[in-house]
């Protein structure tokens, strides 16, 4: 039995990080791994198209709710092709500490035994931002070591990963967390592949996979499904499973070299996107 | 950089709750961890109508941390106010908390129209230490308890001095304060100790003045009230200990206070008459004891430290090697309170170091030659270290263990002889 390969998803809040984590598990079902998704976002939304809708009671509802003293089934599901889901969850808006929320709660997955033997990847899909160092969690010593960040060619987003970049330099000095590689999120904006490539280079990793912009995303989520499991014939079911593929496959798994904003904006110029602004038509 | 804390002089600002325990029938509430209160508290002279045992905690826990402590918070209180018989509550926040970002502040606000009065200091320990915990305290009822009066008591003055419990002597000291203020023909209101209490916190916006006795504790509360009550303040950094600045006291307040000069030298003429009666009978003692030599260090807060040298330098005719400020004094104060250590009679100055490590202060002690048996005033930390150098040494600030203090004081003409009395006693008992 080896190892498993638990990997935490990062990136810009809104890039589609619970979409992209959900159709790539569908993808590693269909060739045959085991995985558990574990939500580390307060809104609680990364299981749903695996679940078929927000079906599940958070770990910190539950906590709150019925004490710690749980039973490891109360608090994961099982969803699409056997893939085991867990949320954690969080408080309300505006109060308490969600960053304390999900140490508590991957400390209970670790205390309940939710991580069997049998499982090959546990992915762990974080909010946007690193606000603090309870969103760092799932990268500290002995849970995730492999990170991909989710990005698309959009300013702000490419920002966001470069930052999150700068955390996982911080962890892997001290820890054995690398950053595989960046998966894009397609917005088709100009030049976006270029781009993404010459980034990834700059931050010392690659572009693992592009992942083509379809509405058929969209009607699989508002079916509260997969797009494997919702159109498993269409092109963007094939894309997923290839972006499986290509996480199965990856063996590069480097310290990233996070840039100054200057060079960032320097990337930015040199693929088109701020000239290319002012001509933008609708 | 990160140091080792090594023989600290004080706690973290939740030690205030040791300030709302001073004020008669109130009762702090404490926001923390179930083991805050258990650490902070102390048994010298704190147990009484309310102790540091019963005071209401919502022992927050990591559930309320995830979640937020405010629904906790607010039964807390709700229940407090039902079952515990108190004049005044006051909510402290410790550290998780204030982290967390529970909004006290409106849980608190919730129970404005309760029956008795509910306030909140925030006195998170990473804010600073329990000097700075009992300026919140202080801060909290001008801010959230008091309005201006248009109503004024003539010769009604507001006292501010000492932190209760971290200086052993605050019960005392404020008496004896008082004492001397009302000899003025003044009337002195304080809010510490024995039958003070709410009703004297209620008298604070009607005083004509404020005096404060510190070298900078309670500085910001009498400007907020200068401000807020529209009452000048007089700032006497140093507590008068003895003869020379007791009388300098007296005379500043006079001058302040607009009471007449010849009733001034009246008081201090009387007091001074007997002050040096008690010297005179002694000074055979003072010549012929040949334990006490010349050079003194004392080790304490910025209150003793300056008060204690000043009077072994001024009254006794000591030399000051050199003196340490333990409090964690604000840097903005420290200029103005190293000026003080220069304004010493005999053309004398005293070189004073603002230091809270007591391994570096000890390590300064023992390389300094103080021509004969070194004179230690400092806390208990001190002992073993000036027996070593077979020193004299006394036990005046915190942390206090070779002395009871009921209700003892140095403050004043009569604390200065206290002093007198405290130092010659372990000097003639060196030999016995």
């Amino acid at each position: 039995m080896s190892e498993i390969r638990q990997i935490a998803i990062y990136g810009k809040g809104g890039i589609g990080k619970s979409t992209t984590t959900q159709n790539l598990t569908a993808g590693l079902v269909e060739h045959g791994k085991k995985v558990m998704v574990v939500g580390c976002d307060p809104k609680a939304d990364s299981t749903r198209l695996l679940l078929g809708g927000l079906a599940q009671k958070t770990v910190l509802d539950t906590i709150r709710e019925e004490g710690e003293d749980v039973e490891l089934d109360r608090i994961m599901k099982t969803g699409f092709g056997g893939t085991k889901c867990v949320e954690s969850g969080g408080p309300e808006p505006g109060v308490g500490c969600a960053g304390r929320g999900i140490i508590t709660s991957i400390n209970m997955l670790e205390n309940l035994g939710a991580y069997t033997d049998e499982l090959d990847y546990v992915f762990y899909d974080v909010l946007g931002d690193v606000v603090c160092g309870g969103f760092a969690m799932p990268i500290r010593e002995g849970k995730a070591k492999e990170i991909y960040i989710v990005a698309s060619g959009e300013m702000m987003a490419l920002y966001a990963a470069n930052n999150i970049s700068k955390g996982i330099q911080r962890y892997a000095r001290t820890g054995g967390v690398r950053l595989g590689g960046i998966i894009c999120n397609s917005r088709n904006v100009d030049r976006e592949l270029d781009l993404l490539r010459a980034f990834s280079k700059e931050l010392g990793t690659k572009l693992l996979y592009f992942v083509p912009r379809d509405n058929v995303v969209q009607h699989a989520e508002i079916n509260k499904k997969t797009v494997i499991e919702y159109k498993p014939d269409s092109n963007q079911a094939q894309e997923y499973r290839n972006l499986a593929q290509a996480v199965i496959d990856n063996t590069d798994f480097v310290i990233p070299t996070p840039m100054t904003q200057e060079r960032l904006e320097e990337i930015l110029m040199e693929y088109g996107m701020m000239e290319l602004a002012d001509d933008y038509k609708i | 950089m990160a140091k080792l804390l090594d023989k600290q002089r004080y706690k973290c600002a939740l030690a205030a709750m040791q300030t709302v325990q001073a004020i008669e029938r109130a009762l702090p509430i404490l926001h923390s961890g179930p083991g805050c209160a258990q650490k902070l508290s102390d048994t010298n002279g704190s147990s009484g109508y309310f102790s540091p045992n019963i005071f209401p905690c919502t022992s927050i826990n990591e559930k309320d941390v995830v979640f937020g402590g405010v629904k906790k918070l607010n039964s807390t209180i709700e229940n407090a106010l039902k079952v515990v018989d108190a004049d005044l509550y006051v909510v402290l926040t410790g550290c998780i908390p204030e982290i967390v970002g529970d909004d006290t502040a409106e849980v608190v606000s919730r129970f404005k129209e309760a029956e008795k009065p509910v306030l909140y200091a925030p006195t998170a320990g990473f804010k600073g230490n329990n000097y700075i915990g009992h300026e919140q305290v202080v801060g909290a009822i001008i801010d959230q308890y008091l309005k201006k009066s248009d109503k004024k008591q003539k010769g009604l003055v507001n006292i501010w001095a000492d932190v209760p419990y971290q200086d052993l002597f605050w019960h005392g000291n404020l008496r004896e304060i008082e004492n001397l203020v009302s000899e003025l023909g003044l009337t002195p209101n304080t809010i510490f100790g024995y039958q003070r209490g709410l009703e004297n916190i209620k008298k604070i916006p009607e005083a004509e003045y404020n005096i404060l006795v510190s070298p900078w504790v309670g500085l910001k509360n009498v400007k907020k009230m200068e401000k807020k009550f529209g009452i000048p303040y007089l700032h006497c950094k140093t507590l008068p200990i003895g003869a020379t600045e007791t009388s300098k006291f007296l005379r500043e307040v006079a001058a302040f206070t607009g009471v007449d000069s010849a009733l001034a030298e009246s008081v201090i003429k009387k007091h001074e008459d007997y002050y040096y009666y008690l010297i005179e009978r002694y000074a055979d003692l003072f010549l012929e004891n040949r334990v006490i030599n010349k050079q003194f260090t004392v080790v304490a807060d910025a209150q003793y430290t300056l008060a204690i040298t000043k009077f072994l330098v001024n009254d006794l005719g000591l030399v000051p090697a050199k003196q340490f400020i333990t409090d964690d004094t604000p840097k903005q104060y420290r200029q103005a309170i190293e000026e003080e250590f220069k304004k010493l009679n005999f053309g004398l100055t005293a070189d004073v170091e603002f230091e809270t490590d007591g391994f570096k202060i000890h390590e300064e002690i023992k390389k300094h030659d103080y021509h004969g048996y070194p004179l230690v005033l400092g806390g208990y930390y001190e002992k073993e270290l000036t027996e070593d150098l077979k020193g004299n040494f006394l036990n005046i600030s915190w942390p206090v263990q070779s002395k009871v203090v009921f209700n003892s004081y140095y403050a004043g003409y009569n604390g200065g002889i206290r002093l007198i009395e405290d130092i010659y006693t372990v000097a003639v008992q060196r030999f016995n």
